[in-house]
């Protein structure tokens, strides 16, 4: 119920903010321009369309993601708020949670937006839409989970504009950590393979929620991947959300 | 805005083709792509194509395998790429090597599309006119499930055209025996017209060959060629008709062109 009352409470300040609307305008944008740019092509202007078109939904979702979440803890903070809040019988996970659930939810209403758009341009081309798109779309949503979680885990402690950095961080690593199972791969057995192979397990693998290239080249997806990738979302959002709550129980507002 | 149209009208030395320095290698720009890399594959291709139809810019095509291999590298399941490589290779640049190296490189990565075979067998023949090698490519093509069935056709006409008539009639009629459609049918049909009168005109040449070697010159009528011992027997086309016989040249051909029986 508490839960349900902050988050509900974070959707209605989410959804006010003009950030998010002038991010939406853009993203909107870039998938018509995607119509436009399959113009300039010699052969599939649909796989155009489909790269360009999933490629502004996750940015655009990230940037969201990021813009939003950084400051979800830090503006309660920052206008004393919090001491508002945490007054009530309300416990600082509940909070966290509500805050969590509530850029969630906003989320969720954004990226239909975009997906609704993007659906649009895609049946006026082509008329035709696989369920592997939804597949694609209901990963970016769990990728978009997690890096919240990340955003709300450097709100806690840090500035919007640091926070910013370090979330953005955190995504690029993801999706370059694929480079270093390839450096992996060619090193010679050791202590050094052995450390980054640490590093490597450590590190967010934000690849495993990336089914663009599968669903624009319509090939087979193996069903363990769904599953597994599922619960690694899962499971590494809780871990980040377990340390955020670490990090803001001894967090003292003075 | 004033400012912006007077400076739009002041003119600037560019040198044509400038922005292929900016390009690295493929395997890099993966890593810089960020889960991106279909994307960027798609903008490197898009770029491509405006950058090799820019007939300004000098030696353009030097780095053509290189752009497609980045493409390559950054998505290589994308198709079209290999193709039209290929094609400004093939047609633009006129190096055929470059062509069969984009082709390989596209089977490379997808070893289930018979099309880059069969395009490299199809350059093969209509521009080198390599009927060995078109011969090797339409092979391969045909080995991949999914191959269209004119492949097989090709494939023997490349055969008749290398002079193995014996082997371009057996294909010829596994494909006359093999098919259902009728128009396939009369195709498959003028083709063994036309590899039996090879046959036949070859046999009848090498006969008169012989003749006029002992007489000094072409009989009066082929049917010497049998009572002179040279031949058992004249042949006639698939149809049951002489082939024309010119006794002052020594030529012979078929009664009707094959394509307008």
């Amino acid at each position: 119920m508490k839960i349900r009352a902050v988050a509900f409470n974070t959707f209605k300040e989410a959804i006010r903010d003009r950030v998010l609307y002038l991010l939406l305008f853009f993203a909107a944008a870039s998938l018509i321009f995607s119509r436009i740019l399959a113009l300039l092509t010699v052969g599939d202007k649909t796989k155009i369309i489909m790269d360009a078109g999933l490629a502004s939904i996750s940015l655009f979702g990230v940037l969201m993601a990021i813009l939003m979440g950084t400051g979800l803890v830090y503006k309660e903070i920052d206008k004393k708020t919090v001491y508002t809040l945490l007054s009530k019988p309300i416990n600082r996970l509940q909070f966290l949670l509500g805050k969590f659930f509530g850029l969630m939810t906003t989320l969720f209403i954004m990226l239909g937006v975009m997906s609704l758009i993007f659906i649009i341009i895609l049946l006026l081309h082509s008329g035709q839409i696989t369920w592997k798109f939804f597949v694609s779309i209901a990963f970016i949503y769990l990728e978009l989970g997690l890096i919240t979680s990340v955003a709300l885990l450097f709100s806690c402690f840090s500035t919007p504009i640091l926070s910013s950095i370090f979330s953005l961080s955190f995504y690029l690593i993801g999706h370059l950590s694929w480079g270093i199972e390839t450096l992996i791969k060619k090193m010679k057995p050791g202590v050094t393979k052995f450390l980054t192979q640490v590093v490597y397990t450590l590190l967010p693998d934000l690849e495993n929620f990336n089914f663009k290239t599968e669903v624009v080249h319509n090939l087979p997806i193996p069903p363990k991947i769904f599953l597994f990738s599922f619960f690694y979302g899962i499971i590494y959002t809780f871990f980040i959300l377990v340390l955020s709550m670490l990090v803001f129980r001894r967090r003292d507002f003075i | 805005m004033g400012l912006k149209l007077i400076t739009d009208q002041i003119p600037r030395e560019k040198v044509p083709g400038a922005s292929i320095i900016y390009i690295p290698s493929g395997k890099y720009l993966k890593y810089a792509s960020f889960g991106y890399s279909t994307l960027l594959a798609d903008l490197v291709y898009i770029w491509s194509i405006q950058y090799f139809s820019n007939t300004s810019v000098p030696e353009r095509f030097q780095y053509l395998t290189h752009v497609y291999s980045i493409i390559s590298e950054l998505d290589p399941q994308y198709l079209d790429p290999y193709q039209v490589g290929a094609l400004i290779a093939i047609y633009d640049a006129r190096e055929f090597d470059t062509a069969m190296e984009i082709l390989s490189q596209g089977l490379k990565k997808n070893p289930e599309q018979w099309i880059f075979p069969w395009q490299a067998g199809h350059y093969a023949q209509m521009i080198l006119k390599d009927y060995e090698l078109a011969k090797k490519y339409y092979k391969k093509a045909m080995e991949i499930p999914g191959a269209p069935p004119i492949t097989k056709r090709l494939y023997s006409n490349a055969i008749y055209e290398l002079g193995d008539y014996e082997t371009a009639w057996k294909n010829w009629l596994e494909i006359y025996k093999n098919t259902d459609d009728e128009r396939v049918k009369k195709i498959a049909s003028n083709h063994l017209y036309r590899t039996k009168a090879a046959m036949d005109i070859q046999k009848i040449k090498h006969a008169l060959k012989k003749y006029k070697d002992k007489f000094g010159q072409f009989p009066e009528k082929l049917d010497s060629l049998v009572s002179q011992g040279f031949l058992d027997g004249i042949p006639q086309d698939l149809d049951g008709q002489d082939y024309v016989y010119d006794r002052e040249t020594g030529e012979i051909t078929t009664a009707v062109i094959p394509w307008k029986r």
